[in-house]
């Protein structure tokens, strides 16, 4: 397929694919393979990195495996990141899907309902719900998802305004088509590749996300994540600093590895949008 | 200023006025979902009271009401441009939120216009020197300070440029205890600014800049740009008098939807530089569940991204004059 | 480098132990405040820094020693008749209040028997006691109690019962009184200006009734919300003196490592904060003696002590704090032994099933204090789930009583009748409120113990009745004790004798002065 081998002749996309799967793989098998629980006391605290045989990684502040809680966290960051993707997309597809297609007062009342969560702060917003709902991995996932579906309504309205009076929509149309037939079948397939897009970046921006708030403290407590690991280390940067530098790289990597794959992927699905074709 | 860009400004302030009510009220029901109330949390801080003095405190707060009826109350005070009293401080919540509005407008407006400049500035470079070692050196930056954390960035620099180098002072506004004033004083404030509104700054440098980037190097592909060409004219000249101008749109828009954001993304930065915004305001406010402070700072930061809104909107009917504003 | 601190925090002994004799005056003193309080009113706010600023401005009658023995301030003199019924206080002639008008025998009468009983909670309980409160001249003041009741002499530190002016409170709304945002005492600071969010500026008061007193000119309590900013001010010199808890507690031994800082953890023997685990004795295995005996085991609390807490605060026995008068030493020690803990789990068979464990929303220190107790349970077979939730949400579930385990500090106030048997108490149980017997204990042995124990005279016989207790509630578990809290206090070593009364900062700067 055409996309596939776009995406597999660029480099830097492949690069961020061999990042990702590395940190998938980690995050699905890590916590098998190295055996070693995240919360555990294990050793005295704040060995530094590479001096200790057994704990790579040195120890934090009350003496826990560092290495064993970043293996933990790439589970609850991708978990996190893509469930919240997913909730965000379930809500925005059909919202903006709506408004595009039918256009008129469902138009104008869908989009009112996207502006008023448009224009209320969104770090702020997914603060207050994870402080009310009390941090938890659900609340955490349902806040982030909350206030990143805009965006997704955004552009899937777009295209459906732009699609809709194509011909082959029209066609289906006088054959008699269900409205649901051809938002399902004809226009949502064809306004795909944007979505992909966006969709691989706000799974980045959902770790990040995950990350800011667990580092205020609202993350699931019963969860080692690297934001948690971030802030628990915040109090003694000056004492530790490596604390909080080796999570905070894996999150930066990560993130960075999805948005190469993004703009791959915007690269190898738009490709009128990219700059491959020189003048 | 035509009587139509009026009307049409008018209708937007009134719409948007609209908007801002129903989020006053969705917020509203949702901070009273959270457990506990400000009653408990003072009481708790004072460590041993009893239900007499909660129920004291309740009176006080007018929390003892049905809460449709206290709705009613903050409505209607609302519409008189009235935003209650704060439970703690016992402040009108006006009057706090503008104590602590220009902090934050002097970080995020510092960040804004760095990073819109800095921006720009590196997007306009990588278009011009596309494909080649810049433009790779920019858009790497660009990538990598786009996916690190902002709270971790500003902690390692604080670390290194104050615990480390010390040459900046890594927290508050202000020197403590010291009463400058005059030039000693923007000199104080200013040292203090340039770590929090460069960290913050640099997230969104790396998003203009790969918005100027791609934008240029897709108008450059038009067909005006490539008659211009054709026509004899200055590379440079038409890089600056087609291209970016054309380009800057998508900018614009985006600029203009963030920086009504910054007020609410200054939390972290707040947080860890310990700047007395409205960030942190609203965090604090929050745990405090000071009802009418935390209403108040959304509030605020929400008018001011539908005001930021519309101004980007006729910023850009300047830009571009072809796009009409009653779109 | 450790050395020369050392040699700096000697130094600075003798000079602190030194009282009057070489002071000097003058000087400004710089305090942080943490949070900012939400008022100074110390008579209706009993928040922690509302006392340590309040303190400075309004007086007791009484202060208090390390060993909580009272002296004189505004009282000069007290005696108790042979019954032990009736109190007689002679106050201090030619006291006046910082608007010019005097102090005299009303303004304590109108204090305690009108505003405070409707405002202070915890006074209010005591004065349940009390028959009445009158005053024959304008210099005395006769309390009549129902029944002999020892802790009596403990309630006139500042905190507990703070002299307030009649003439400006008597007959309006105590809450709105505009002399609120303004206070008015006896101290001996008058209070400036208080820049919300920013810092409180009191002065000197000028017509202090103590000759000579205070030595400091000027005081600023400086509100610096960031726990990581504090250390830099005090580091940079900005600020002179960090009350205890005002900094993470990883933070300590590199503070007081430094050049010139003095660390004291003397001034909290009247509070003596008892940190311990709410257990809820009503439901789930909690309700087992045995499982509540078996989470005392489980706890590996000379590791929290020495990882939290810098080793600074000593493993709690029981119920009283061992400096808290009729502590018994004799008690048995629950030490750390997983073992037993283990036995008793499957003595009573315990089934497994999950326990939740509630932080304390107070700090970096509290949360890593959990998750080590989740380990410490976890480790020997108890299934813990930790629940998080802000200061309004801790509050609102413990006094709904909807927690399983959960963290909690209180003070002892000096005595058991004030501070202890307000928890144990089943006349104490009661939903709605955090402080008091929120686990639902009940034992009607101790009932009457506590409450024999309470107006027991003289105090032999109420220490033989607080031993029985003792040694009975140590077997029952109906809490897991943590540890007596030690907060240091951080400071300048410029500053001399800042710390000289059973509540420390909360009335330190009347007799503090700094070394130029």
């Amino acid at each position: 397929m055409n996309v596939i081998k776009s995406l597999t002749h660029n480099k830097v996309a492949m690069v961020g694919f061999a990042i990702l799967s590395m940190f998938i793989l980690i995050a699905v098998f890590g916590p098998y393979l190295y055996d070693g629980n995240p919360w555990r006391m294990v050793q005295r605290p704040f060995i530094p990195p590479f001096q200790n045989n057994q704990y790579i990684l040195g120890t934090d502040t009350l003496g826990r495996d560092v290495l064993a809680g970043l293996i933990h966290g790439a589970r609850i960051s991708l978990l996190v990141g893509l469930v919240s993707t997913a909730i965000a997309l379930l809500i925005g597809i059909p919202l903006g899907a709506y408004a595009g297609y039918y256009g008129g007062w469902v138009d104008e009342v869908l989009m009112r309902f996207t502006e008023i969560f448009q224009t209320v702060p969104s770090f702020a917003l997914a603060i207050v719900l994870v402080a009310i709902f009390e941090p938890s991995v659900y609340s955490i996932t349902g806040a982030i998802a909350i206030v990143s579906w805009p965006p997704v309504a955004r552009l899937v309205r777009g295209e459906f305004l732009s699609l809709r009076s194509q011909e082959y929509v029209l066609a289906a149309k006088l054959n008699g088509q269900t409205n649901r037939n051809i938002i399902m079948r004809e226009i949502l397939p064809n306004s795909l590749s944007p979505i992909i897009v966006l969709a691989s970046l706000m799974v980045a921006s959902a770790i990040l996300l995950e990350s800011s708030l667990s580092f205020l403290g609202l993350g699931d407590p019963e969860i080692m994540s690297w934001g948690y690991m971030i802030g628990a280390a915040k109090t003694v940067l000056r004492q530790a600093w490596w604390l909080s530098f080796i999570p905070g790289a894996a999150i930066a990597v990560t993130v960075l590895s999805l948005n190469l794959l993004g703009e791959g992927l915007n690269e190898a699905l738009n490709p009128k949008l990219s700059g491959n074709r020189e003048n | 200023m035509s009587v139509q860009t009026l009307i049409y400004i008018a209708g937007r302030l009134v719409k948007g006025a609209m908007v801002l009510l129903v989020i006053a009220i969705f917020n509203f029901f949702l901070i009273r979902m959270a457990p506990g109330d400000p009653a408990q949390v003072m009481a708790g801080e004072a460590g041993a009271t009893d239900e007499i003095f909660l129920q004291q405190l309740r009176e006080q707060f007018g929390l003892d009401q049905p809460l449709y009826y206290q709705l009613w109350i903050y409505v209607s005070n609302l519409l008189q441009f009235d935003m209650g009293i704060t439970y703690r401080q016992q402040m009108p919540v006006f009057d706090l939120i503008m104590d602590r509005m220009p902090a934050t407008l002097l970080l995020t407006g510092a960040a804004f216009a760095l990073s819109l400049l800095l921006g720009v500035l590196a997007g306009v470079v990588a278009a011009a020197k596309h494909r080649k070692f810049m433009d790779s050196v920019i858009t790497v930056a660009a990538l990598i300070f786009y996916a690190t954390p902002l709270f971790w960035l500003a902690m390692m620099a604080a670390l290194f440029f104050s615990v480390y180098l010390e040459w900046l002072p890594s927290f508050g506004m202000q020197t403590v205890g010291e009463n400058l004033t005059g030039w000693e004083k923007i000199k104080d404030i200013g040292l203090h600014l340039i770590l929090p509104a460069t960290t913050l700054g640099l997230f969104f440098t790396a998003v203009y800049a790969r918005m100027t980037r791609t934008s240029m190097i897709e108008t450059s592909r038009l067909d005006f740009v490539k008659t211009a060409k054709a026509k004899g004219m200055k590379p440079s000249r038409v890089t600056t008098h087609h291209v970016l101008r054309n380009a800057l749109l998508p900018v614009v828009t985006l600029a203009g939807l963030q920086a009504g954001q910054l007020i609410g993304g200054a939390v972290l930065t707040e947080t860890v530089f310990a700047w007395p915004g409205i960030g942190r305001l609203m965090f604090e406010a929050l745990f405090q569940r000071d009802y009418n402070l935390l209403l108040g700072v959304f509030f605020i930061s929400s008018a001011m991204v539908v005001l930021f809104n519309l101004v980007t909107d006729v910023i850009y009917c300047v830009v571009d004059p072809r796009i009409e504003l009653s779109k | 480098m450790k050395k020369l601190m050392m040699g700096a925090v000697i130094a600075c002994l003798p000079f602190t132990a030194n009282v009057y004799a070489q002071a000097q005056d003058g000087g400004t003193i710089n305090v942080v405040v943490q949070p900012e309080p939400p008022s100074l009113m110390i008579g209706m706010y009993s928040n922690a820094t509302t006392q340590q600023v309040g303190g400075n401005i309004f007086e007791g009658l009484m202060r208090y020693d390390k060993d909580l023995v009272p002296h004189p301030l505004l009282a000069t003199s007290w005696e108790n008749s042979a019954d032990g019924k009736t109190w007689t206080f002679h106050l201090k002639e030619g006291v006046v209040w910082h608007d010019g008008k005097p102090f005299t025998s009303a303004d304590v009468v109108f204090s305690i028997d009108k505003l405070l009983r409707e405002t202070n909670a915890r006074l209010r309980t005591s004065l349940e006691f009390v028959e009445s409160i009158t005053a024959p001249d304008d210099y005395t003041v006769v309390f009549q109690l129902k029944q002999p009741f020892g802790p009596f002499i403990r309630l006139f530190e500042v905190g507990t019962t703070p002299m307030l002016p009649k003439h400006i409170y008597e007959g309006t709304d105590y809450k709105l009184n505009p002399a609120n945002h303004h206070p008015i005492g006896t101290g001996p600071f008058v209070f400036k200006e208080w820049q919300k969010g920013s810092f409180i500026h009191l002065a000197k008061n000028e017509n202090y009734h103590v000759q000579g007193l205070p030595h400091i000119e000027e005081l600023y309590w400086h509100v610096i919300p960031d726990a990581a900013s504090r250390s830099v001010a005090f580091e940079t010199g900005k600020i002179d003196v960090l009350p205890g808890g005002s900094v993470e507690n990883f933070d300590v031994p590199r503070l007081s490592e430094l050049d010139n800082v003095c660390v004291t953890t003397d001034g909290w023997e009247f509070f003596s904060p008892h940190a311990w685990l709410w257990l809820n004795n009503r439901q789930g295995p909690t309700a087992d003696k045995r499982f509540r005996q078996a989470v005392m085991y489980a706890m590996d609390r000379e590791f929290a002590k020495s990882v939290l807490w810098n080793d600074y605060g000593k493993i709690a026995k029981g119920p009283v704090g061992s400096k808290t008068t009729f502590f018994d030493e004799s008690i048995p020690d629950y030490e750390y032994n997983p073992k037993k803990a283990k036995a008793l789990l499957e003595d009573m068979g315990y089934d497994g099933s999950p326990v939740r464990l509630m932080a304390m929303p107070y700090g970096e220190t509290w949360q890593r204090w959990t998750e080590v107790i989740k380990q410490n349970l976890e480790d020997v077979g108890i299934k813990t789930k930790i629940v998080s939730t802000d200061v309004a949400g801790w509050n609102q579930k413990i006094a709904d009583w909807d927690y399983d385990i959960s963290f909690t500090y209180l003070y002892q106030y000096g005595d058991p009748a004030l501070g202890v048997s307000r928890t144990y108490l089943s006349s104490n149980i009661a939903k709605g409120s955090p402080w008091n017997n929120a686990e639902g204990y009940v034992n009607k042995q101790i009932d009457q113990w506590f409450n024999e124990a309470a107006v027991a005279f003289p105090d032999t016989k109420r220490e033989e009745l607080y031993s029985k207790i003792q040694h009975q509630i140590v077997e029952d578990v109906p809490v897991a004790w943590l540890m007596e809290l030690e907060f240091p206090t951080i400071y300048n070593c410029k500053v001399q004798n800042l710390v000289d009364s059973a509540i420390g900062i909360n009335d330190a700067f009347g007799t503090a002065w700094i070394k130029q």
